[in-house]
Formats: structure tokens, C-alpha cells, sequence
């Protein structure tokens, strides 16, 4: 049924930028976002329905950390056990307010389909393109899985210790980069599928890697060498670097967080750029 | 009554074996498919090894009872996925109005729906669950209780899942839904029944039927190898050979009754759907 | 005994209505807006054994619907409906071993099989043992000249093969009634030629029963002696091919002759008639002008 509502927003889109927008680059992703933006507020209301299944999750883990942590005031890895749920409940956060199909199947499908050759000539950038779409859909969907966790963390968990409410604008400036770090190196594995029949399986393994060893549980709790290896993944700047900053801030932790995601960003969408092009040649060379 | 029954197995069998021949049609695809499916869930293992570095059990479960619980669950899942696909996308079917093509054909709409895709990469869920199976510790008897178990486990998944996706006859919004509650079933399946208390174990066993597919069986297995060697763990309570008889009497007795009462909601929903409500959806 | 006997048969939807935009989609949610739409209001007609009927009908005048009642696949709110002597919603299963269906926009063959494999699964659907249906496979391929293709996965065919291979997977169990839905819809004029002469000698060699919708007016001429025209619901029309330009023409030459004056109308062809009324033959009118004229005489060129 989606599918159907999109169309007429693309139309838009293209008569919006044919019609002397030219001028301003920027401007075209501008409007994808908007016109994503309030499809997707029709259907917020079904969005909410992934509430259960974040619930149901946040659920176990708390019942989980209530069964490891056997003494109230015990440390695990250096985390109280409320600093623990709470780490998982915005791993969680992210993971489940940016989960978009426009990133999980567009791309593939688009190159598999053959999509991609009507997309490339369009007045866009393809990648930003999507990752303007792909921002239209998490920024509706984040900020009420944020709500959700506040709630559920205050109800069944508790406050985190030594929070502070001036600290939130850094905080989302942290989750919003790993955000779109996160998306940037989806795109690209997904443009594999230039090369391969089906990069789908990638895309697992890369969530895999994300929600195994990023979401679940803080860094520190792994074995020491392997907590040298996983700082240099992007778990460190997707979902750890902003969980650590909600549930254990320090200024030290938050300047070295932050600009380990710029470089990462910067060099996610210096190789995104970089494939794009060479799978768009491919395609030129061997006519689709 | 026979004869019918049998081209109706016919009929469904040819389907899978259409359905993996498709996907055959690229072989390598196939492979790594089934391959990274399974590497896929290994992955997962990481996060129970990480825990039992903290504490020795968890919830009553030792690591090797953890095993048996995924590959339970994996297997059960997989062969959902391998034998009757469709269920979970049943939903789309029923709101897209593309269950007349079952109509037409003078078979059980039910099952032919059901077995009419297959997903392959499945067929790796499957085989892990008899990796982990063996690796939580190996015998024929165990074999046989788990493969007897994945088919309950199997009638269970594609129940409950039929179930959800019925009520799309009536709620389109029930899509959503009902995706959600699967997922959400199979989260729960994956760790232990002793983390549960209360109210939501309770639920977990009535409501969503995780401790009919999954807690249950581990149990039963469980007190099986304890009465073989008596070792540590969910079996240590042990339990008679009788009792134990009778669990899994239960086991298979709910999951024919959930089914059964699945089935029966299909029907009342697929009466709704040839008289249509649903035409706005259609149209 | 007829094929099909129709009578008095009815349909409604219920269409929830809303308006554009956030606040329409708002509103619906809280006053849902509900209108009633009659798709199919009172239709009787009967089919003989044996007979080649053209049901046509501008977009959702109610033919799909209709088909659907005949079929099994909906249930009417009023009338009676027999197919074969068969209630279609109480026999459904009885009803599915005697008819056959081929929607030509809806694939029903598995694309990456061959048509023999695909042959193969529909005989096993109609419950055919596996000798009897190669027999019939051999025979079909034979008489509808599929050998050069039948081990050929579908999706490599054309779709001018495909709709042929479409269309005889629909007669492995050998239906007794067979419903097309615009089985030429896309073709080319050559394969739709080819594809014509396929229904009409499956018509001839098995006495198949045929229902055809098309849009494709050149389907009806060339296949049909009878014509059924639906618009909003109803049937507006319902006679033999030849009748149909007869009495159109007749009917205006009445009209005509009572009013003493010829009209000139801006339509060509009874421009031409202007010149001299007695010499017009039904050849200089196209078909499709007329089913164009029915459908504007019933004010309703275009629905929904």
C-alpha cells in the first residue's frame, strides 16, 4: 500500500525541481525529506505497533540484568545495573528507530530490479537521495522510541545516575551522527549488489555484527583484546558512543566519541561516493 | 476421504519441490544463502558466551541448555520457513485480494496457500538447529525427541502465525500487528523460562505459546539426559520416564489444538473475505 | 441444461471514503465516511453448452465481479447463481474440477518451471493421476502446438507463448466452463490473432463453454456471436453479435423515419447514412462505435 503513496511524492519532487530550484543543490533533498516526512506521519500511528516488539525487548533484558545482577549494588564491567538496561534500552533506541526499509531493501532491490538505471539520471545524487528518505523516516520514528524509553526506563528501571537534562542537545547530536554513520555504511554494503547478485546477506551480517556486539551490551564487557578491535568498528561510533554518553557522561568520553564519528563519516561517504560511481560505470559499460 | 487427503499431499509436496527447484535455478545463491543463514545465527551464540562468563547459569539454563533452546528454536522456525512460508505473509495476501487464484482450485485453501512459497535460505535455520542439537550433547534418543519436537514446535510457530495474520480478514491494520507479535514470540523463545516470573511466564505459556514450542521441550529433553546421566542443569530435578511420557503427550496435544483452532479461524475469515468487506482494499 | 444460469444477482461494496490530505485521513479516522456501492444490481442471464460469450463493459461496471460470483471466489448478496448445474459458493470445490479460469493480467504458471512441469502441477491440483495427465499434456501440446516450447522455462518464453501456455493449463482437467479475463490483454496484433484461434478451436475440438472479457473489441467480433454489455452494474445489453449492429441501426433508422427528417448527428457514420439510409450495412459501423454509443447512451463512459 506504501508503495502506491510514494509514487505521487517522487512527481512532486521532480516538478519541484525542474520548476527553478536549480539554483540551490541542497534544496531537492530538502523536499525528498519533506515529502517522506508527512507520508510517514499518516502512518505513525501503525509505526507505533514496533512499540511491542521494543517492549517486548527491553522486557527480556530487564528480567535478564534482574537475574545477573545478584546484589543491588554489584558492578558489571564498571555499569550499575541500572546504567545496563538503560544502555541497552538506547541501543535499542536507535536500532528500532532507524530500522527503515527504504535502507534495508531499496537499494538491492533497486539495482536487482533494474530500477536504477531511471533512478541515476534523475537530477540527484541516488545515495543521497536515499539517505534523505532514509532521514524522513527516522526522524518520526526516533524521537517516539525515545519517548517510549523514557517512559519504560522510568517506570520499570529507574532514573540513570548522574544524568543531566543540559547534557541532552550533545547527546542527540551523538545518536543522530551514529544514526546516519550507520545508514552511510548500509548504503554501501548494499551497493554491492553492482557486483554480486545479492548483497542482502552482507546487510545481515553487518546488523548482526551492530546488534550482536554494539546493542547488547557495553564494549567493556568483552575480553580486553577484543575491546581494541570492536573501537575500531563502527559499533564504537553507531551505538556505543551515544549509549555511553546517555548512561555515563564525561567531557573527556564526549569529545573523543564525537570526533571519532565525524571521521567516520567523513570516510563512510568518501567509499559510498566512491562504489556508487564505480557501479554506475559498470552499469554504463555494460548497458544494464 | 483417503484419496483426497493424498492428492492433497501430493499437491503440497510438489509445491516445496517447485518452490526449491526456483531457487536451485541459481545454485551458488542457494548455498550461500543457506550458508550465511547459518552463520547469521551463530552469531548470536557470542552473547550467551559472554554471559556465561559472568555467571555459571542463567535462569536455570547451563550453556549447553541454551544451545538446545536455540536450536530448537531455529529448527522449528526453519522448517515454518522451509514447509510453509506463506503464513507470514499471509497478511499482504488477504489485504491484496490475492487469495482467489486458491479459490478456483479444488483444493484445501488452507494448506494450498500456505505451502505455496518456500523460503530456502531457511533450510540453514533448519540445519543449525541440529548443529547446536548435537553440540549440546549428542544421542540418537535426543535426535529423535528433537526432531519430534521441532515438527510440534514447527505446528505451534505456523499456528500462531496463521492466527495473526487471519485476523487481516477483518482488521487491515492487523498486518502490522501481527508481525509484531511473531517476532515478538520468537524473542521470548530464545532465553531462558527461569529469567520469567509471575504474571508474564504465566502469559508466555497461555498467551503467546513460547513454553509449548520451546521451554517445555528443552525441559522434557533435559530430564531425558538426566535420567541417562544424571547431569546438572534444567534435568537435575529429574524427572520419571512416565511424567515425562506425558509432558510430551501435552506438548503435541496443544499444538494440534491451537492449530486446529487456527484452521478454524482462517475459515471464518475466508468466508468474510468471499463476501467482501474488503473490496476498498482491492479496489 | 444451461452452462451458466444467472438470476437476479447482486452485489454491494462498502467503500470507506476519505479526503486528500492529513486532515482527510484524520477525519476518516473519526467519522469514517461509508458508501455503498452496487457493483453487480440484479443480473440475470443463462449461457448454453458449447457457447462463445463476449461480457464487456467500461472499467468497474461490474464484469471482474461477476466473474468472481461465477467462480466461487465471491459471494453474492441476492440472486442465485448455477454454473454447471453447481452453486459456486456451496460447491466450491465440486465447481473448481469443472471450470477454468485465466486471468490474463494474474500469472498462474510458476515462471521459472517449464510449461511441462507447470502442466505437470495443475494435473496433480485437479487430482489426475500422473499417466493420464501426460497423455493429456501430449494431446494439448499437439493440438495447440506447444512442442516447440514445452521444455522451455516460462520465463524464457514470449508472452505470447506464455498467454497460450496460460490458457492450456487451464484446460488440463478439461473444464467443462472456461472464464477468460482479457486473456489479449497487451499481445500484439499477430499473437492475438494466434491466441484468437486457440479459443476458438479449444471452443470447437472440447465444446468448452467460454466467457471472455476483453476490452479488445476485435476479441468479441472476431471470437463471439453473442454479446453481453455491463455498465454500473447492469446489463445493458444482451444479444447475438449480428443483432446488435442490426437493431442499432434499425433503431436509429425507426427513429428516423418517426421524427419525418433525417438528423445529422457528428458521428461519421451516420454522417454517411445521411447520404443514403438504405444503403448502410452494418459493415461501415465499427463495433466499436456501437459499444461506444451504448456506453454513452448510458451516460457512463467513465466510472470510478
Amino acid at each position: 500500500m506504501k508503495k502506491y503513496v510514494k509514487k505521487p511524492s517522487m512527481h512532486e519532487t521532480q516538478r519541484y525541481v525542474c520548476g527553478g530550484l536549480r539554483g540551490r543543490p541542497g534544496r531537492k533533498y530538502g523536499v525528498i525529506y519533506q515529502s517522506v516526512l508527512l507520508e510517514n506521519l499518516q502512518y505513525a500511528a501503525n509505526l507505533a505497533m514496533g512499540f511491542f516488539s521494543y517492549f517486548v525487548f527491553i522486557y527480556i533484558f530487564i528480567r535478564l540484568w534482574n537475574y545477573m545482577y545478584q546484589a543491588p549494588r554489584e558492578l558489571i564491567a564498571g555499569y550499575a545495573k541500572e546504567q545496563m538496561i538503560w544502555y541497552v534500552m538506547m541501543t535499542e533506541m536507535i536500532w528500532f528507530g532507524s530500522d527503515s526499509g527504504a535502507l534495508t531493501r531499496q537499494v538491492i532491490t533497486d539495482i536487482r530490479g533494474g530500477n536504477i538505471a531511471y533512478m541515476m539520471n534523475k537530477p540527484y545524487h541516488y545515495t543521497l537521495y536515499i539517505l534523505a528518505k532514509y532521514t524522513g523516516e527516522w526522524s518520526i520514528r526516533l524521537p517516539m522510541y525515545a519517548l517510549l524509553a523514557t517512559v519504560i526506563g522510568t517506570c520499570m528501571v529507574g532514573g540513570i545516575p548522574g544524568f543531566r537534562v543540559m547534557l541532552l542537545p550533545v547527546m542527540t547530536l551523538c545518536v543522530v551522527l551514529g544514526i546516519t554513520i550507520n545508514a552511510v555504511f548500509k548504503i554501501c554494503i548494499s551497493l554491492f549488489s553492482f557486483r554480486i547478485e545479492d548483497a542482502t546477506p552482507f546487510l545481515w551480517l553487518y546488523d548482526k555484527l551492530i546488534l550482536v556486539v554494539g546493542t547488547v551490551f557495553p564494549i567493556e564487557i568483552f575480553p580486553e583484546e577484543l575491546q581494541v578491535l570492536f573501537k575500531l568498528t563502527p559499533i564504537y561510533t553507531v551505538c556505543y558512543g551515544p549509549a555511553k554518553l546517555v548512561v555515563d557522561f564525561s567531557a573527556g568520553k564526549c569529545i573523543e566519541i564525537l570526533s571519532a564519528q565525524i571521521l567516520y563519516l567523513a570516510a563512510g561517504c568518501g567509499l559510498m561516493f566512491w562504489i556508487y560511481g564505480k557501479g554506475v560505470r559498470k552499469l554504463y559499460v555494460n548497458g544494464g | 476421504m483417503s484419496t483426497a487427503v493424498k492428492n492433497q499431499v501430493r499437491v503440497c509436496l510438489l509445491s516445496v519441490k517447485y518452490n526449491i527447484m526456483r531457487e536451485m535455478v541459481n545454485p551458488v545463491t542457494f548455498v550461500t544463502n543457506i550458508l550465511f543463514m547459518m552463520l547469521n545465527n551463530a552469531t548470536i551464540l557470542v552473547q550467551w558466551f559472554i554471559l556465561f562468563r559472568l555467571r555459571g547459569e542463567i535462569g536455570g539454563y547451563t550453556m549447553k541448555d541454551v544451545m538446545l533452546l536455540w536450536g530448537l528454536t531455529a529448527s522449528s522456525f526453519g522448517l515454518s520457513k522451509v514447509l510453509f512460508a506463506r503464513v507470514f505473509s499471509l497478511s499482504e495476501l488477504i489485504i491484496s485480494g490475492k487469495l482467489d487464484s486458491y479459490l478456483v482450485q479444488p483444493k484445501n485453501v488452507c494448506l494450498s496457500v500456505l505451502t505455496s512459497a518456500t523460503s530456502t535460505a531457511s533450510i540453514g535455520d533448519f540445519l543449525y538447529g541440529l548443529v547446536l542439537m548435537a553440540f549440546s550433547g549428542f544421542s540418537v534418543g535426543r535426535l529423535v525427541l528433537f526432531l519430534l519436537f521441532t515438527v510440534t514446535g514447527t505446528v505451534i510457530f505456523v499456528a500462531f502465525t496463521l492466527l495473526l495474520g487471519s485476523l487481516s480478514f477483518w482488521f487491515v491494520r492487523a498486518e502490522m500487528a501481527g508481525g509484531q507479535m511473531v517476532s515478538g514470540m520468537i524473542s521470548f523463545m530464545t532465553y531462558p523460562d527461569g529469567i520469567f516470573r509471575g504474571i508474564s511466564r504465566f502469559l508466555l505459556y497461555f498467551l503467546i505459546p513460547v513454553g509449548m514450542a520451546v521451554w517445555q521441550p528443552v525441559h522434557i529433553m533435559a530430564a531425558f539426559s538426566g535420567i541417562a546421566d544424571n547431569g546438572m542443569g534444567v534435568g537435575a530435578a529429574g524427572q520419571s520416564l512416565q511424567s515425562g511420557l506425558a509432558a510430551l503427550l501435552t506438548v503435541a496435544g496443544y499444538a494440534i489444538a491451537l492449530m486446529s483452532f487456527a484452521v478454524f479461524v482462517f475459515y471464518r475469515g475466508l468466508r468474510r473475505y468471499a463476501s467482501s468487506s474488503l473490496m476498498e482494499a482491492r479496489m | 441444461m444451461h452452462a451458466i444460469e444467472v438470476e437476479n444477482l447482486s452485489k454491494t461494496f462498502q467503500v470507506r471514503i476519505k479526503e486528500k490530505g492529513m486532515r482527510g485521513s484524520i477525519g476518516a479516522l473519526l467519522h469514517p465516511q461509508i458508501r455503498q456501492i452496487k457493483a453487480v444490481d440484479q443480473v440475470s442471464f443463462a449461457v448454453e453448452e458449447g457457447e462463445m460469450l463476449a461480457f464487456i463493459g467500461p472499467n468497474g461496471a461490474g464484469k471482474s465481479t461477476t466473474i468472481k460470483m461465477l467462480t466461487g471466489i465471491l459471494c453474492p448478496d441476492g440472486g442465485s447463481v448455477r454454473v454447471r448445474g453447481l452453486d459456486p459458493v456451496k460447491r466450491r470445490k465440486q465447481l473448481a474440477y469443472q471450470i477454468g479460469t485465466v486471468f490474463g493480467q494474474k500469472e498462474q504458471l510458476w515462471t521459472h518451471l517449464t510449461p511441462y512441469d507447470n502442466f505437470r502441477f495443475f494435473g496433480a491440483i485437479y487430482d489426475i493421476p500422473d499417466r493420464e495427465t501426460e497423455e493429456r499434456i501430449g494431446e494439448l501440446a499437439e493440438r495447440f502446438a506447444l512442442e516447440a516450447f514445452i521444455n522451455t522455462p516460462v520465463r524464457n518464453l514470449s508472452l505470447g507463448q506464455r498467454i497460450r501456455c496460460e490458457i492450456v493449463a487451464s484446460l488440463i482437467h478439461k473444464p467443462g466452463v472456461l472464464f477468460l479475463d482479457e486473456p489479449t490483454i497487451g499481445l500484439d496484433p499477430v499473437v492475438k490473432e494466434n491466441i484468437r484461434g486457440l479459443i476458438r478451436q479449444m471452443n470447437r475440438e472440447y465444446h468448452t463453454t467460454i466467457l471472455l472479457t476483453s476490452h479488445d473489441v476485435g476479441d468479441i467480433e472476431k471470437l463471439c456471436r453473442r454479446i453481453i454489455i455491463m455498465n454500473a452494474g447492469q446489463i445493458v445489453l444482451d444479444d447475438s453479435m449480428e443483432h446488435l449492429k442490426q437493431y442499432y441501426l434499425s433503431g436509429e433508422r425507426r427513429e428516423q423515419e418517426r421524427n419525418g427528417e433525417i438528423q445529422v448527428h457528428g458521428s461519421h457514420a451516420r454522417l454517411h447514412r445521411h447520404e443514403d439510409a438504405e444503403s448502410v450495412d452494418s459493415s461501415s459501423m465499427s463495433l466499436e462505435d456501437i459499444i461506444m454509443e451504448i456506453y454513452r447512451a448510458e451516460g457512463r463512459t467513465e466510472v470510478i
